[in-house]
């Protein structure tokens, strides 16, 4: 997996100096919270549709263009078509519509802050939102850390089906379910050690020290 | 400089049905010099014997200590003064820009952003990577990436710096530019090459054949005995 990653949605921080981009962060955090309480309030597909525009509008107010969401939406449509599918089936179209763009919705607004905050300013305020858990016995900057791991990993394991679906392309292996996704898991597998051991070696996975 | 002790060290992994594969065995060596190279074929257990200095592995028998600190035992407190650098730097860069990733290093240091972001501003500074800190680090050139990873783990100044075949995927170009600027460290630096180049760069180099240490001495006498090891048939054939 060291090839070049995915530019969908949560590739990560897009520079600009938008509305969006000078919006102050707890009003961001609040957006992508109210987009994933939307998936219980939101009951009507044609209410799920209006909040989906209103955060596609958004994007495209804050100059973040179009190449990033046709990425996204490419890796996402296969998970929407059968979950939608899915959904058809069980509860009927409404259902599955509603579901799909409460999905869509949660993954745009997402987005939104992964591309308008710096992930060394939204490590700070994980940090500092982690710090009551610390009377837990918990590491508000391991807490961070593994927040920057896994938004760092998404665009990475997105570029490894790009890359292991183009070396399928090249073998003729297009259809073969197998060939596209067994390296993909290999890959991640092997980007998750290396990771770790990179952390390792920086000290980074070691506990709290004085200065906590 | 640093103590860096190994004695009697075997690193052995399981496998499965199998009877256990050795990777190490019977090291012992104190390395005090500034720069210490070491060479040895593919799989001759080069990155093991790095890794073991860093306490990313431990060792299966034996001790490894840098200055009296074992690795297994103190790993923490080995790991503040080993500074570790890998061969391929996407490995290594986890932060999605040079300066995030120097800034990540910094976290336990300084708690202090605005401190912090000065301070990763001076180490981008001194290896004159300003310009590129906060382009993405898959934009960068191979060399620029290297030396990026080495400014992130130079960010919190160790003692002694671990680098394990820094220059196998940068041309010469690139190679020129990590060269001179491991030149311009005061840190005790050990790495491993198949650069034999850079090896000659060393005061120290140990060959590693086998998991064992074939050769220890001046750099140009390890060369020539790597050499003349490689140009002999090998048992396999």
């Amino acid at each position: 997996m060291g090839g070049r990653p995915s530019h969908g949605v949560l590739a990560g921080y897009v520079a600009g100096n938008s509305w969006l981009h000078r919006a102050p962060l707890w009003a961001k955090f609040l957006g992508v919270v109210a987009a994933g309480a939307a998936s219980f309030v939101l009951l009507d597909w044609r209410v799920s549709a209006t909040a989906l525009g209103v955060v596609l509008l958004a994007w495209l107010s804050a100059g973040l263009g179009w190449r990033r969401l046709a990425a996204s939406a490419r890796l996402l449509a296969p998970l929407c078509l059968v979950l939608g599918a899915f959904q058809w089936w069980q509860l009927g179209p409404a259902t599955a519509a509603r579901i799909v763009l409460n999905l869509a919705l949660c993954f745009v607004a997402a987005g939104l802050l992964t591309a308008t905050v710096p992930l060394r300013t939204l490590l700070d305020a994980v940090a500092r939102l982690a710090r009551p858990f610390r009377r837990l016995g918990a590491n508000p900057e391991r807490f961070a850390l593994a927040i920057a791991i896994m938004l760092r990993s998404i665009p990475v394991i997105a570029g490894a089906f790009d890359e292991v679906g183009e070396a399928a392309r090249a073998r003729g292996l297009e259809r073969d379910v197998r060939a596209r996704t067994v390296p993909v898991v290999l890959s991640a597998v092997a980007y998750a050690r290396r990771t770790g051991e990179a952390l390792a070696a920086r000290g980074l996975g070691d506990g709290d020290d004085d200065h906590a | 400089m640093s103590r860096i002790e190994l004695a009697g060290v075997r690193v052995a992994v399981p496998v499965e049905d199998q009877p256990e594969r050795l990777i190490l065995d019977g090291l012992s060596a104190v390395l005090t010099e500034q720069r210490v190279a070491v060479i040895g074929a593919n799989g001759s257990g080069k990155s093991t014997l790095l890794r073991l200095l860093n306490g990313l592995i431990a060792p299966t028998a034996g001790t490894v200590t840098v200055d009296g600190l074992d690795t297994g035992r103190d790993g923490r407190a080995v790991r503040q003064r080993v500074g570790f650098v890998f061969t391929d730097p996407l490995s290594q860069l986890v932060m999605p820009t040079g300066r995030e990733d120097v800034e990540l290093s910094l976290r336990r240091r300084q708690r202090n952003r605005t401190e912090r972001a000065a301070a990763a501003q001076a180490v981008l500074d001194r290896f004159a990577l300003g310009p590129l800190a906060d382009q993405s680090v898959y934009d960068l050139s191979g060399g620029e990436r290297q030396l990026m990873a080495l400014a992130a783990v130079l960010a919190v100044d160790p003692d002694v710096l671990v680098l394990d075949e820094p220059s196998t995927l940068l041309d010469l170009r690139n190679r020129e530019l990590l060269r001179r600027s491991l030149a311009g460290l005061a840190q005790q630096i050990v790495f491993s090459t198949h650069d034999l180049e850079l090896a000659l760069d060393a005061d120290r180099t140990l060959v590693v054949d086998r998991g064992r240490i074939a050769f220890d001495g001046a750099p140009a006498d390890a060369v020539t005995f790597y050499r003349a090891l490689c140009s002999a048939p090998s048992e396999a054939a």
